[in-house]
């Protein structure tokens, strides 16, 4: 009778020993966690760099059939404004029929299918394209041209002819509402 | 099974997780060590703290704008202003642990034989934190520490021979644009010399440990680590309480200032762990004067083993532990009467603390430790 009191006597402590143990361990790792985070936090992106990365630009003063240039992580970036001409005109492009086919839905955000943002680097010879403003040259499609290789683009940015292959890139962008459009 | 299996396969390998083991677990220890006993464990481990955030700063830190360069980390950067306490505070929580160890050094005489090697490194390493501190100091640019990185460079200029070279190599001439750029690297570069003096530290003070063995000896785990663990904590305490309390305790509030070369601030005081040493270098007149006066008032700390003259056996007594709690006054009150800025009641007040601080190791350690080994 005594044998198995002391028994569970000993039984209690050992698991009381566990749970205390048990604590203790976790109450260690969550307090090294607490002092490991701002170490890890701070060599985050500061401030400054978290602002230019998530860049905003107001597109509403872009006039139709004109394209601004902003440069967001390092790139050129054109954003365009189509006139209702430039959108009949590519609207009903078969894709197939491109060297890089791609839709007219897949060139704009859906609801504000007038802007074209696209990094406005030639995709063979890296050169800056010419045609933002209405009065440079713009190829035979009314978009963009390549001053070092001759490559066309049209007004979504879709390459027609030319050494280049590639459609211009889409950097990643949202629209937060008419007026602005947030990158990154 | 599995997992010893596992075990013998890595430590085939790799031997010194087995070594690790027999240091954590095997039975060799005396009992009953003093919690102050734990100061180098819990100073190394502040130094490795300091490392970690000192990392984190020295990724925005901008030597050629080093001012403007902090106020970005405190503001711009996530959870900058943290880490940035935490390096300005693990300062004051090192100099603190330091000053107990020497302190608690001199009062239980454990720079006596055997222990004159371990009390040797640690005033060295003492010596190299209050260059890294120093250092450090003036890293951040403001307008007290400006001036004195400024006095020193140009004072370094006008040394000849071959502290003259010395110091030319070290600042780059007088103090310029690309000063805190360089005094960044010997900042890292002497922070991480520490760690090999403590490790040398360390070295010394397990080989002079007393040999145990029998019953009366116990593992490194669990009966030290939680000591250990009940150190830092308290430390961990003391340290948050500061961090978020008191980040800038015991500086010169005009530091807060950017720097300014045309202006000089009404008072040039140290922060309070470069105080006692500012003190009593400031009673040395001339250029060679600081100089003398650092080397004198660290000299007498590495000498002490031999200024006790109480022989292999002789026993503490009172007259010198009172003395000791003296000296402890004394530079407590060097440090404040220079943090009171220039007035003369100040000077006098230091000269006479100088006098004594070295009255204490010159002149009443051997007579006093001879006088009662008797």
């Amino acid at each position: 009778m005594a044998g198995t009191s002391v028994h569970a006597v000993g039984q209690e402590a050992e698991s009381r020993r566990d749970f205390l143990k048990i604590l203790t361990i976790s109450g260690g790792v969550i307090g090294l966690g607490a002092i490991a985070w701002p170490f890890i936090d701070a060599l985050g992106p500061d401030a400054d760099g978290n602002a230019a990365a998530h860049m905003i630009v107001n597109v509403a003063a872009i006039a139709e059939n004109t394209a601004i240039k902003v440069t967001w992580a390092g790139l050129p970036i054109y954003i365009r404004k189509l006139t209702a001409k430039q959108i009949a005109d590519n609207e009903f492009v078969v894709p197939e029929s491109l060297p890089d086919p791609a839709s007219y839905t897949d060139r704009v955000k859906p609801g504000y299918e007038s802007f074209v943002v696209v990094v406005g680097l030639n995709t063979g010879v890296p050169c800056e394209l010419e045609g933002n403003d209405p009065s440079d040259t713009r190829g035979p499609f009314d978009g963009w041209v390549c001053p070092c290789d001759g490559s066309v683009y049209d007004p979504l940015g879709r390459v027609r002819s030319g050494p280049a292959r590639k459609n211009l890139g889409i950097p990643r962008f949202t629209f937060l509402n008419d007026a602005q459009i947030q990158f990154g | 099974m599995s997992t010893d299996v596992k075990a013998s396969w890595v430590s085939a390998r790799l031997p010194i997780l087995a070594q690790a083991q027999v240091f954590f677990t095997e039975r060799n220890l005396a009992r009953e060590a003093p919690y102050l006993g734990l100061l180098p464990a819990l100073i190394t481990a502040a130094l490795v703290f300091m490392a970690a955030s000192g990392l984190v700063l020295s990724v925005y830190y901008n030597g050629g704008q080093g001012f403007s360069s902090l106020q970005f980390i405190d503001r711009d950067v996530s959870n900058g202003w943290l880490i940035h306490a935490f390096h300005e505070t693990g300062t004051t929580m090192i100099f603190g642990a330091v000053f107990l160890y020497l302190f608690r050094g001199i009062f239980t005489r454990a720079y006596k034989a055997p222990g004159e090697l371990v009390w040797i490194f640690g005033v060295a390493q003492f010596a190299l934190l209050l260059l890294v501190g120093w250092l450090g100091y003036t890293l951040t640019d403001g307008a007290v520490s400006h001036w004195s990185l400024t006095t020193s460079a140009d004072d370094a200029t006008l040394l000849t021979g071959i502290p003259g070279a010395v110091a030319t190599w070290f600042f780059g001439g007088p103090a310029g644009e690309g000063t805190l750029s360089r005094l960044v690297v010997f900042h890292t570069v002497l922070a991480l010399a520490v760690f090999a003096i403590a490790a040398l530290h360390y070295a010394g003070s397990k080989a002079i440990a007393p040999k145990v063995s029998g019953r009366q000896a116990v593992g490194f785990h669990p009966y030290y680590t939680s000591q250990y663990f009940v150190a830092l904590v308290v430390f961990a305490l003391i340290f948050s309480v500061l961090v978020f309390f008191a980040p800038h305790l015991g500086e010169n509030p005009l530091n807060a200032g950017p720097a300014d070369p045309l202006i000089v601030p009404a008072a040039l005081t140290p922060p309070w762990y470069l105080a006692p040493l500012s003190a009593v270098q400031s009673v040395f007149p001339g250029i060679y004067g600081g100089i003398i006066g650092v080397v004198a008032a660290l000299g007498v700390l590495f000498a002490l083993p031999w200024l006790d003259r109480s022989g292999p056996n002789g026993r503490a007594g009172f007259v010198y532990k009172l003395l000791v709690v003296v000296l402890a006054l004394d530079v407590i009150g060097l440090a404040l009467a220079i943090s009171a800025g220039p007035s003369a009641i100040a000077g006098i007040l230091v000269l006479v603390f100088t006098v004594w601080y070295f009255l204490h190791f010159l002149v009443l350690t051997p007579l006093v430790t001879a006088l009662e080994a008797e």
